[in-house]
């Protein structure tokens, strides 16, 4: 008796949890959607942009343009930019980035670098303020809908202690969107800002690769474009579009990682749940089988009893 | 000739054009088919793209813009279009 009502509330108590996590697969599912659109939103003016700076790009530049000044030997001061989610309940999502950063840092602490941390999202800044590190800076305000205000507001003060030679390297850690199930965390290289390479031709890129893997990649043959202002100035005015444009794509893609994340974790709850409904049903049924039985026994028993 | 405006955050325009207004850095340059590869930075303003006897305004800030092989690519940091340009 006392096992089947206990068993009675447990199938209960399943039940809505059950009902909760499929909502928020649900949720999650039309947010991925919209979350999917806008990366895929993102790609043709990447691409352009991309395009254009190696186009133009030229070894020579790297003089002129600290944000194109590449690294000679190991870097002194390096900030690194953490993309975590302000949600939980997305599975190893978060944790996954966490792990990659605590990874990143700790490379970068046995060479001797001094390693600032800037978070994005509650999570990541929960984690490491946990552990006791200081935080550079800490955003909560972006949320899962990311515009280029955010970016611009996140990487001006880091391209400007860049320039000012404050910094020697900055790279941001984000879940990498390749498709809702596969969200890879992530290290871009945000700055110094890396020549783009040549991927307008499939045959030529490939080409390139077996043959310029070290070489450093040198100005393609362009079409003759008139260039209005010069190659430099054009170059000068695109470049911090460029790194923001970095960062931009690195919070949108992350974004709706977080979205694939929690429902594939949403599902399996859901899934998990029906099973232990059944396993519990199972044993419910059992037990009233079980005690309907040992009522008759009893009544039986007892009628017997009073023939005798 | 293709026209394509895009923002970071999306693609605006997409189609074709005889004829092409746009907010050029120092003034407004103005492009017709068969142009010659030809690149420019932005400056501030509207965007005029003119098919047969339609024309579209669409207000843009910032980037770049590329002609090549008869294809237009304006690359905006901001790009919006503009419903009502002839009330306005």
């Amino acid at each position: 008796m006392a096992k089947t009502r206990e068993l009675r509330r447990r199938i209960k108590s399943v039940e809505n949890t059950r009902q909760i996590t499929k909502t928020m697969e649900m949720v999650a599912t039309s947010r991925l959607k919209r979350a999917q659109d806008r990366v895929v939103a993102t790609r043709p003016y990447a691409a352009a942009l991309t395009d254009l700076i190696a186009s133009l790009y030229d070894p020579a530049l790297e003089e002129s343009f600290p944000l194109l000044r590449q690294l000679k030997g190991e870097p002194t001061r390096v900030a690194l930019v953490l993309i975590t989610s302000n949600r939980g309940l997305c599975g190893g999502f978060n944790a996954n980035l966490i792990k990659e950063t605590r990874q990143r840092i700790e490379n970068w602490e046995a060479k001797g670098v001094e390693v600032e941390l800037h978070c994005v999202g509650r999570k990541g800044a929960g984690h490491f303020k946990y552990l006791g590190r200081a935080l550079a800076q800490e955003r909560q305000d972006i949320g899962d809908r990311p515009t280029v205000a955010h970016a611009t507001d996140l990487v001006e003060p880091l391209m400007a202690r860049f320039e000012a030679g404050e910094l020697d390297t900055v790279e941001v850690v984000f879940a990498k969107f390749n498709n809702p199930l596969s969200t890879p965390p992530t290290i871009l290289p945000l700055l110094p800002v890396r020549p783009p390479a040549d991927r307008r031709i499939g045959g030529s890129a490939d080409r390139r690769r077996e043959s310029a893997a070290a070489e450093p990649p040198t100005r393609r043959t362009v079409p003759n474009y008139i260039l209005r202002p010069s190659a430099e100035e054009i170059v000068r005015r695109m470049l911090p579009g460029y790194v923001r444009n970095g960062m931009y794509r690195a919070l949108v893609e992350t974004a709706a990682s977080e979205h694939g994340a929690r429902r594939t974790a949403m599902k399996n709850a859901t899934d998990n749940a029906g099973e232990m409904i059944d396993v519990l049903r199972r044993n419910f049924n059992r037990a009233r089988q079980a005690q309907i039985t040992q009522e008759i026994a009893e009544i039986v028993g007892g009628a017997e009893a009073l023939k005798g | 000739m293709n026209v394509t405006v895009i923002s970071p955050e999306r693609s605006v325009y997409q189609g074709d054009a005889n004829a092409l207004v746009a907010p050029a850095f120092d003034g407004r340059v103005g492009i017709l088919p068969r142009h010659a590869p030809f690149i420019t930075l932005l400056g501030d303003g509207l965007l005029t793209v003119r098919e047969g006897s339609e024309t579209r305004h669409i207000r843009v800030r910032g980037g770049f813009l590329r002609v090549l092989n008869d294809a237009v690519d304006v690359v905006a940091e901001h790009a919006e279009s503009v419903e009502d340009s002839d009330a306005a």
